[in-house]
């Protein structure tokens, strides 16, 4: 034993070349704050599987009209109330596409040989005979347009106001809040019904004044957030160390609050959603013959008990953009938080 | 303190006063009279009408008759409503919309709360989907249908419970939990949020390591501290559902002030405008109040003095 | 719809909840139906005579003077009596009157004869200075009310100048010659004053109770006195959305009204209603139009369905150059498909309507319809209308026309709208029609203004005399509002407003009316009729003997009966 340590001679050891310059040296490549977060939302396989459908939703939102025969507001009255029949799976009767309604004595009947029309509405037809596949994307398009304006200005507006206004403090933080206390106490329905007499009715009057009043709920959490950070160790170092407001506020506080703002900004959408779908539901929402999720939803609520596929699709629908949305805001808001990094 | 509280006050009334302004000039842009069948009377009588009402002297002079008015208490007399004064209908109304809310709202935060907590401690189990599940679910669907469904299917098929109307406890059972679903949802999601974010945060991690027991962990310092943006959120929301839901109101015959108010925009009751705005933003700044002083009491590191640091 | 009568008013209150309502209605068939329902009451009655009742909205007033509500018109006749009172079909009946007025040569001057042993709910008769202190009251500038005036002037002597202070409130056309007699002065003959009198605007108030409440009165159902055939027992004022009548057993003919109680309850969403109704919860329920609410109960006994003299139609402006030429019009009054509009879209039992005075509205002195004696016009003609279009469009020098159409907020309208629009571009190569929804006030508005191409409206009554349905199109006339104007037309108007208005002449101004009815649709295309509308609503059949009405009051509850 002894005799094998002796061949390992001294002169076989060589002293390491040791590079100071390159003691701070990361192996991997160096990532960005979104490559990062990108990183850990593809871990969350829930959000992906999200993401992929509300990509697939938002190109069938475009797609969707083209693929079937009819328009969305091509009228055949002859053919309304059918519901939902589609070739291949009309002979599966357990799926609800073969085309029969239930009387109100509960026998089934098939209401396409009882009026005898050769066709195929894939989600039925509504009171006018229109092809609700068609409105159903169209109305995806309309709705998710008015949701991601709403959420745009959510963020834009409310989170500069609320972080302004709770940074900044004292007197200035008093009118500001104040001001939304004023914006938050001026109905919108009289908003809505001044921007229906100012601009004509349809689509703007409706996103304008979802943007006066929608953003104040996102700039309250981003102040109280704000408030909460600003006395705290990590702004007081930045503060010391000479960093301006700006970047304080966007740089150090604003990263901190990802997950609420987030958070905040996917409820915004679903509010965008049904302050439409409420306006539809007193009359002042879409004009027709263009179709929103909230404008079927609310047509579909009138047939519920005789004609229930009309409000069982889009409510599917609106349901499942929520879910992603949401599930998707998850994976955003575990991803993007500084404090949640492993 | 009490001086903090007086200068809000005094803000309150100024915020009060400027809503009143804005809503009483923008309510008289919106053309057409206030009054049933006004077209078809004779000029003569029109001018009856209008004498009566004062509607006829110009807008700042109604302006300034009105907050006088206000000021006084007396918030006029309801169009649409032959001689009746608006404090009246808003007594009679807010009631019902009142009692609805607030059970929603505390239904709806009890609930919301304990499934976020749930889904928090249990991250990414199939509790916390579950959880974040029926919290989805909840403000993804519009209350309309929730209730149309619940009327339908509980009421009418099933007959548990009645299917309208406002006689008994048994009569707000439906409603409060339709307008309990958005309630839920809004606090079950802020709840988790913060829960999560909280339980990773040092304090948490030395309480452990103090040996403090999760349950003694999760309570005394998670919740309280994860609860300040909930409460913000909760709120205006409080606010906004003791002023009444229309949809709920309707689908359920509630008596009460959502309805009549959207119903008065529509047929230019102006007085009942007025008197139902001016009710809910007393309601919202009072509100906003509480919230603020709460943020103090709740998470001692938020000074209440207004930031004057 | 717009400032038509009490019905429509009540279409215009009701601009949030979701379905359009409008006045009772009635044909002749509808009464015989009646007859059958009354012969079934020899069934045996229930023991319990109580009545759920759900209405759409709250009563906004109490007080008759003031009212000009169709839900209140309905309570006061359950609550109050007048002079006359309308039977289930339709025929005028004595209230408190003793019997059918007494009239003068020229037919100006009414002597009524009131019956003796009607008593208020206080324990005061009922005399002819009740009825004089209410009229008066109505027309009173100082009262401020709104369908005083105008149901008075021009109709009742004095009425004009009294509004104009030409003349002292007590100078009005009514006399009260001794306690139990009263003397009506007309301002011209009316050939349809009796059924003009049973509107609650002419109920009786008793004057010592009225003055002694003062601002209080009509308060709530303390702060009322009552005469008719039920009391009102709970109302807590115009924003209750519940109140109870019971039987009045002082009225003169309680004998004859068999509920004891009615509960009214307020449900402002149809399928709530309807869900209402199906728990068993409610007896009857307020008006239902969507399509598809019905489709649940078609063919069911539940389903109560008339048609109601409300017609509706499109309004062309001539403000707009296109609309002002008449080939134009003609081919967008024949553009429209309006049987797929009343079977598929509709789909509530409404009819299509080719005319301006709707079916079942008025008869003529030997008992025939109006519509039985004259032509229809204008039907869909879909060739005819592309004829007319181009013909139009070339002599307005036009390739394409876009016009704004100006509709209501409802559901139900909505979708009219939308079929109205779809028809119209298919129909006309190079039409365009932009659809703008409002909320009812706002569409009024529009319409006072003229700011509208095409605007869907429709009328209901104001009194049983295709009158009401004619007047509205005179030159300048206060309903007008879309330009039409045709001397023509207005001298014949004029002509069965006044000449033609006295005794004897009957059947000559039935004719002329027809005749202005033919120039309006015919010769100037300058309205086009889209459907005449059908009440729908569900009521238990178990309750026997409910009669609707055609104008004033939707329906009376004394001749109900609850069969086991």
């Amino acid at each position: 034993m002894t005799t094998k340590e002796n061949t390992i001679s001294k002169d076989m050891f060589v002293p390491a070349h040791v590079d100071p310059a390159k003691s701070e040296k990361i192996a991997k490549k160096s990532l960005n704050f979104w490559q990062d977060s990108w990183l850990r939302v593809r871990k969350n396989k829930g959000a992906v599987i999200c993401l992929v459908i509300l990509v697939v939703l938002i190109i069938m939102a475009f797609v969707g009209p083209l693929l079937t025969p009819y328009s969305y507001d091509t009228q055949t009255t002859k053919y309304n109330n059918l519901p939902p029949r589609i070739q291949g799976l009309e002979d599966v009767h357990w799926l609800p596409f073969d085309g029969t309604l239930t009387r109100k004595d509960g026998t089934e009947y098939n209401a396409y040989e009882v009026r005898k029309v050769d066709a195929y509405y894939w989600f039925g037809t509504d009171n006018l005979g229109r092809d609700i596949f068609a409105r159903l994307w169209k109305g995806t398009q309309v709705s998710l347009f008015i949701a991601f304006m709403a959420a745009l200005v959510d963020m834009l507006i409310g989170v500069t106001y609320g972080a302004v206004s709770g940074y900044l403090g004292g007197r200035v933080d008093s009118i500001m809040q104040r001001i939304i206390e004023v914006i938050v106490g001026i109905p919108n329905l009289i908003i809505v019904v001044l921007m229906i007499l100012v601009l004509k009715p349809g689509i703007i009057p409706i996103i304008v004044a979802l943007t006066i009043t929608g953003w104040t709920s996102m700039a309250r959490v981003v102040r109280g957030q704000v408030l909460k950070f600003k006395n705290q160790e990590f702004v007081l170092a930045a503060k010391t160390l000479g960093a301006s407001d700006l970047s304080i506020i966007f740089k150090h506080m604003i990263p901190n609050m990802f997950g609420i703002i987030i958070i905040n900004t996917m409820f915004s959408i679903p509010n965008a959603i049904f302050f439409e779908a409420f306006l539809s539901f007193i009359g002042l929402g879409l004009q027709e013959p263009h179709a929103s999720l909230g404008t079927l939803v609310n047509d579909g609520f009138k047939s519920m008990i005789a004609f229930p596929y009309q409000m069982i699709i889009p409510s599917i629908m609106i349901a499942l953009i929520m879910v992603c949305f949401n599930l998707v805001a998850d994976g955003l808001r575990d991803a993007l938080d500084p404090k949640m990094r492993d | 303190m009490a001086k903090y509280i007086m200068k809000r006050i005094v803000y309150m009334i100024i915020t009060l006063f400027i809503v009143a302004s804005l809503t009483f000039f923008l309510m008289k842009l919106i053309p057409g009279s206030p009054f049933n069948n006004f077209e078809k009377l004779s000029e003569v009588q029109q001018n009856i009408l209008l004498d009566k009402y004062g509607l006829k002297d110009p807008v700042p002079v109604q302006y300034f008759h009105y907050m006088v008015n206000m000021v006084k208490g007396d918030l006029g007399v309801s169009f649409q409503f032959d001689n009746t004064p608006v404090t009246e209908l808003l007594v009679n109304r807010v009631g019902p919309s009142a009692q609805l809310g607030l059970q929603a709202m505390v239904v709806g935060a009890i609930i919301g709360i304990i499934l976020g907590v749930l889904a928090a401690l249990k991250q990414n189990t199939w509790i916390d989907y579950l959880c974040t599940f029926i919290a989805v679910v909840g403000k993804s669907i519009p209350s309309f249908i929730f209730a149309g469904l619940m009327q339908y299917y509980i009421a009418v098929k099933l007959g548990w419970l009645p299917v309208m109307l406002w006689r008994g406890p048994e009569y707000t059972i439906l409603p409060t939990i339709a307008l309990a679903m958005f309630p839920i949802s809004i606090a079950a999601r802020f709840m988790r949020t913060e829960m999560v974010e909280v339980l990773g945060s040092d304090y948490i991690t030395l309480a452990k390591a103090k040996g403090a027991s999760s349950f003694q962990i999760s309570v005394k310092h998670a919740l309280r501290n994860a609860l300040i943006p909930v409460v913000t959120v909760l709120g205006p929301l409080a606010v906004s559902l003791m002023t009444g839901s229309l949809v709920i109101e309707q689908i359920f015959g509630v008596p009460g002030i959502g309805e009549q108010f959207v119903k008065s925009i529509n047929v230019n009751d102006y007085p009942v405008i007025m008197g139902t705005n001016i009710l809910f933003a007393v309601l919202f700044v009072i509100v906003t109040l509480i919230v603020d002083l709460l943020y103090g009491i709740i998470d001692p590191r938020i000074r209440i003095s207004g930031g004057k640091s | 719809m717009k400032k038509s009568k009490l019905s429509l008013l009540l279409v215009l209150s009701l601009v949030l909840s979701m379905f359009l309502a409008a006045c009772g209605g009635g044909d002749k068939n509808e009464g015989k139906e009646k007859g059958n329902k009354k012969a079934n009451t020899e069934e045996q009655l229930a023991d319990k005579q109580e009545l759920n009742v759900l209405e759409s909205a709250e009563i906004p007033t109490m007080d008759s003077v003031m009212n000009q509500d169709v839900l209140g018109a309905t309570m006061f006749n359950a609550v109050n009596e007048g002079l006359y009172r309308l039977d289930p079909d339709q025929k005028v009946i004595p209230g408190v009157a003793e019997g059918m007025p007494e009239y003068n040569a020229d037919k100006t001057v009414l002597t009524i004869k009131l019956k003796k042993d009607t008593k208020w709910s206080n324990g005061d008769p009922v005399t002819a200075h009740d009825f004089v202190f209410a009229w008066q009251r109505a027309i009173d500038p100082k009262t401020a009310s709104p369908y005083g005036p105008y149901f008075m002037m021009g109709k009742i002597k004095n009425a004009t100048e009294i509004v104009n202070k030409k003349a002292k409130v007590e100078d009005l056309g009514i006399k009260a010659k001794d306690d139990y007699t009263l003397e009506i002065s007309l301002a011209t003959p009316i050939p349809y004053i009796e059924s003009y009198l049973t509107y609650s605007l002419f109920y009786p108030q008793n004057k010592k109770y009225v003055e002694e409440q003062g601002k209080n009165y009509a308060k709530d159902a303390d702060h009322l006195l009552y005469n008719g055939p039920f009391k009102m027992t709970k109302w807590k004022g115009p924003t209750a959305t519940e109140w109870v009548l019971e039987k009045n057993e002082d009225y003169w003919d309680a004998k004859n009204v068999t509920l004891t109680k009615i509960n009214f309850n307020v449900s402002k969403d149809p399928q709530a209603s309807a869900n209402a109704f199906t728990a068993g919860e409610a007896d009857i329920t307020p008006k239902l139009a969507q399509a598809a609410i019905l489709s649940q109960f078609e063919g069911s006994d539940d389903l109560l369905r008339y048609l109601e003299p409300s017609n509706w139609w499109l309004k062309m402006n001539e403000k707009n150059k296109a609309l002002k030429n008449e080939n134009i019009r003609r081919a967008i009054a024949l553009a429209v498909d309006k049987k797929a509009l009343v079977d598929d879209v509709l789909a509530n039992g409404s009819i299509v309507s080719d005319f301006i005075v709707p079916k079942g509205f008025t008869v003529d002195k030997n008992g025939k319809d109006f519509r039985d004696t004259t032509d229809s016009y204008l039907k869909t003609n879909k060739e005819e209308a592309k004829k007319y279009w181009e013909k139009g469009l070339k002599e307005t020098g036009l390739k394409e026309v876009t016009l704004t159409y100006v509709g209501q907020d409802t559901d139900t309208a909505k979708t009219t709208d939308a079929f109205i629009k779809d028809q119209l571009e298919k129909t006309l190569p190079g039409m365009k029609i932009n659809i703008e929804s409002v909320p009812f006030k706002i569409r009024i508005a529009r319409e006072d203004s003229e700011q509208y191409d095409l605007l869907m409206g429709g009328w209901g009554p104001d009194y049983q005399d295709p009158m009401t349905f004619m007047d509205l199109w005179v030159t300048g006339g206060g309903n007008n509002h879309m330009n039409y104007s045709n001397p023509e037309f207005d001298k014949l108007i004029d002509a069965a407003n006044h000449e033609l208005a006295k005794p004897g002449k009957e059947e000559e101004r039935w004719k002329t009316l027809q005749k202005a009815e033919k120039i309006v649709l015919e010769e100037d295309a300058a309205l086009a009729p889209l459907y005449q509308r059908s009440v729908n609503l569900l009521i238990n059949p178990k309750v026997k003997g409910f009669a609707h009405h055609a104008f004033g009051p939707d329906y009376s509850y004394q001749w109900i009966k609850i069969v086991k």
